[in-house]
């Protein structure tokens, strides 16, 4: 008994030894690669779907809102998205499809506008063009693949009072056209989750605009950031999406990410 | 106008209710033939509901209006948009889309079709009826039609059929926006004749697909050509006290048309082309072989859109009759960008046959998230025996405020 009971001790220190060992491969020095992966494990989600609603305050302190509502299957380098806005009237219907591929190309993207009846492509220069009058790019709409980029790790910040990695991410060479010649993360440290994103135009110094994440809650087993805000700091304004009816892994209808349903006027 | 506002905008019924109200203003430096006025106006209310049943989607929209000039109707309401002027009150959607399952769609009713891959000239969106009582709207007029439309993979495909012809709404022959104001001699009138256009419309199929850059597509259809062309009945020539007047008819000739669609990514721009062969044995139509080539690019929040077109085949009756085709060949060059006040755009439009032009600019401001004020002006020149020269005295300046919700 004496003699069972020493042994299963000795396991229980080997697993224990061994665990530590293991963990600290990972955690005592930390490996940005490492770290992107774990997160996007962690966050990863079948869908996602949500409605949005939208306000960009321009440097005059003026605001526009708009309404989206936004359909996503798959995650980061495997992600279909489609946005479809509600409101206002101006923009209303106008339609958004996204599909991610692999690294080495850029993603494929159209915009569904309801004057021309038909789908436009975005060429991979557009990227930089403001989507649909907010201080979000066509480039930004796009989920971050960390397999698109050279990453780095840089040390160690507090967002918003919470302890954060921070992961520098280059674009690598023919892997797709980039606005940004840089873009610096901040990962929270416990969850793993996306605080903070500040965005590099090329030859700049200083970023151009930052994308910060807040109001976090845990939803259907999933962390969400329920507020976002895109800071455009050369235009002086802001764009700040509040997320509303969220939902995972919902199963999407057949045929949603399709061009055929990007033009259906008056559809999801 | 403000308390049908207030009435329509409130959701007072279930599904979703949008619409605007927009008053427009037209100055005139030139009077055509001593006789148009300087000022125009023009007011428009549209209202749209939207529901879901199901699966099944339903859409159905009026649009109200009220023209100062000639162009209106005296007809009410003219649901299918088969009489030679712009009615008071006109249906623009009423249609019912039935997925026949999670890929295909068949569409029923009247709704508005946008084919073309080219902006500016499409040979595919030609055969569409348009609305030229404001000769620079490129208004398209919405058909009666059956619609089926789907994807399997890569490809999507659509058939069309339209049962009932939806001829083109021409402006007021001898008024300023009719192209061929230049070629009335003084004392001569002209009594258009409201003849009825054919019953039947056309049927198209249309397929298309994607491979990584490339967007490629292909079309067929046969049936009536909506765009009338006109004849002169000179041996009809009545006398009256204010001159000769010529009768005019209008006739809708058949045709077939087929064509092939290619875009593809390039760098920075976005190149579409398309050809397509268009067949009549209509004497007075003819056959065409219309090419276009549009090259797109964005800059920031702009895009640049230059677009060629022109017919390898020259029309066998005067080009300013048919007035679709009477611009071609043309340059079109469009530039547009959003701002954070609104967005503006200008085009340059150019009749490479004639040297005639059209120089368009706009500036739309936006006051609110829902109102809308929107300058322009529009300014033909050139060669009379130009599609653009030949609306010279059109020229003009507009303000347009919009209240939508």
């Amino acid at each position: 008994m004496s003699n069972k009971k020493t042994m299963v001790t000795s396991l229980v220190v080997i697993a224990a030894v061994i665990s530590a060992l293991l963990a600290g491969t990972v955690f005592a020095a930390p490996d940005a690669r490492a770290l992107l992966k774990e997160s996007e494990n962690r966050h990863r989600s079948k869908t996602q779907q949500y409605s949005g609603n939208l306000a960009v305050v321009n440097r005059e302190g003026k605001v526009r809102k708009k309404g989206w509502k936004s359909y996503r299957q798959g995650y980061a380098g495997d992600a279909k998205t489609l946005t479809r806005f509600t409101d206002p009237p101006e923009v209303k219907e106008v339609g958004f499809l996204s599909i991610s591929r692999p690294a080495g190309q850029n993603d494929d993207q159209w915009l569904y506008l309801p004057s021309m009846k038909r789908e436009r492509r975005i060429a991979a220069q557009d990227r930089d063009a403001s989507f649909v009058g907010t201080d979000f790019n066509y480039e930004d709409m796009e989920e971050f693949d960390h397999e698109k980029y050279r990453v780095t790790l840089q040390g160690e910040q507090t967002v918003d009072g919470q302890p954060c990695y921070v992961i520098a991410a280059f674009p690598l060479e023919g892997a797709g056209r980039s606005v940004y010649e840089k873009k610096i993360l901040y990962l929270r440290k416990d969850i793993l989750y996306l605080l903070r994103m500040d965005l590099y135009r090329k030859g700049d110094k200083q970023p151009s605009k930052i994308f910060t994440l807040s109001d976090l809650q845990h939803l259907e087993g999933h962390w969400v950031a329920k507020k976002w805000e895109m800071s455009d700091l050369r235009k002086g304004s802001r764009t700040t999406v509040v997320l509303d009816r969220i939902s995972y892994d919902k199963p999407q209808p057949v045929g949603r990410f399709t061009l055929q349903n990007l033009n259906r006027e008056g559809g999801d | 106008m403000i308390l049908f506002v207030s009435l329509f905008s409130s959701p007072a019924v279930a599904g979703e209710f949008s619409g605007y109200a927009e008053a427009k203003g037209f100055v005139y430096p030139e009077r055509a033939r001593g006789q148009s006025p300087s000022v125009d106006g023009w007011g428009t209310l549209f209202n749209k509901w939207e529901e879901k049943l199901g699966e099944a989607r339903l859409t159905a929209s009026l649009r109200g209006e009220w023209l100062s000039t000639d162009d209106q109707g005296v007809r009410l309401l003219d649901p299918a948009d088969r009489h030679f002027r712009r009615p008071p009150f006109s249906v623009q959607d009423f249609w019912l889309r039935l997925p026949l399952s999670p890929e295909i769609d068949l569409q029923m009713g009247r709704f508005q079709l946008g084919w073309g891959k080219t902006d500016g000239y499409s040979p595919a969106d030609a055969f569409l009826p348009r609305d030229l009582t404001d000769p620079y709207a490129d208004e398209k007029l919405p058909l009666w039609a059956l619609r089926l439309s789907g994807q399997k993979g890569d490809v999507r495909y659509e058939a069309v059929g339209c049962p009932v012809t939806t001829p083109w709404r021409l402006p007021v022959l001898g008024s300023r926006n009719a192209p061929i104001n230049g070629e009335i001699p003084r004392g001569v009138s002209l009594r258009e004749m409201d003849s009825s256009p054919p019953v039947l419309g056309f049927g198209a199929i249309r397929l298309l697909a994607t491979f990584g850059q490339w967007d490629v597509g292909g079309w067929v259809r046969a049936g009536i050509r909506p765009a009338p062309i006109l004849e002169f009945r000179t041996d009809q020539a009545v006398e009256t006290s204010g001159g000769i007047e010529i009768p005019v008819e209008r006739r809708y000739a058949e045709e077939e048309g087929i064509g092939i669609e290619l875009s593809r990514v390039v760098g920075a721009w976005v190149i579409r082309g398309e050809v397509a062969g268009l067949f009549s044995r209509n004497d007075h139509l003819g056959n065409a072989a219309i090419g276009s080539l549009s090259a797109e690019k964005a800059f920031g929040d702009g895009t640049l859109l230059m677009t060629l077109a022109g017919n390898a085949i020259d029309p066998p009756v005067d080009e300013i009759l048919l007035f679709d085709r009477a611009i071609l060949p043309a340059l079109i060059t469009a530039w547009t960008r959003t701002e954070e006040w609104g967005e503006w755009k200008t085009v340059w439009s150019v009749g490479l046959k004639h040297g005639d032009g059209l120089v368009k600019a706009e500036l739309s401001y936006n006051i609110t998230d829902v109102w809308k004020l929107t300058m322009g002006g529009e300014a033909p020149y050139g060669s009379g025996a130009g599609g653009f020269g030949a609306l010279d005295a059109a020229r003009r300046l507009r303000m347009a405020i919009r209240r939508s919700w």
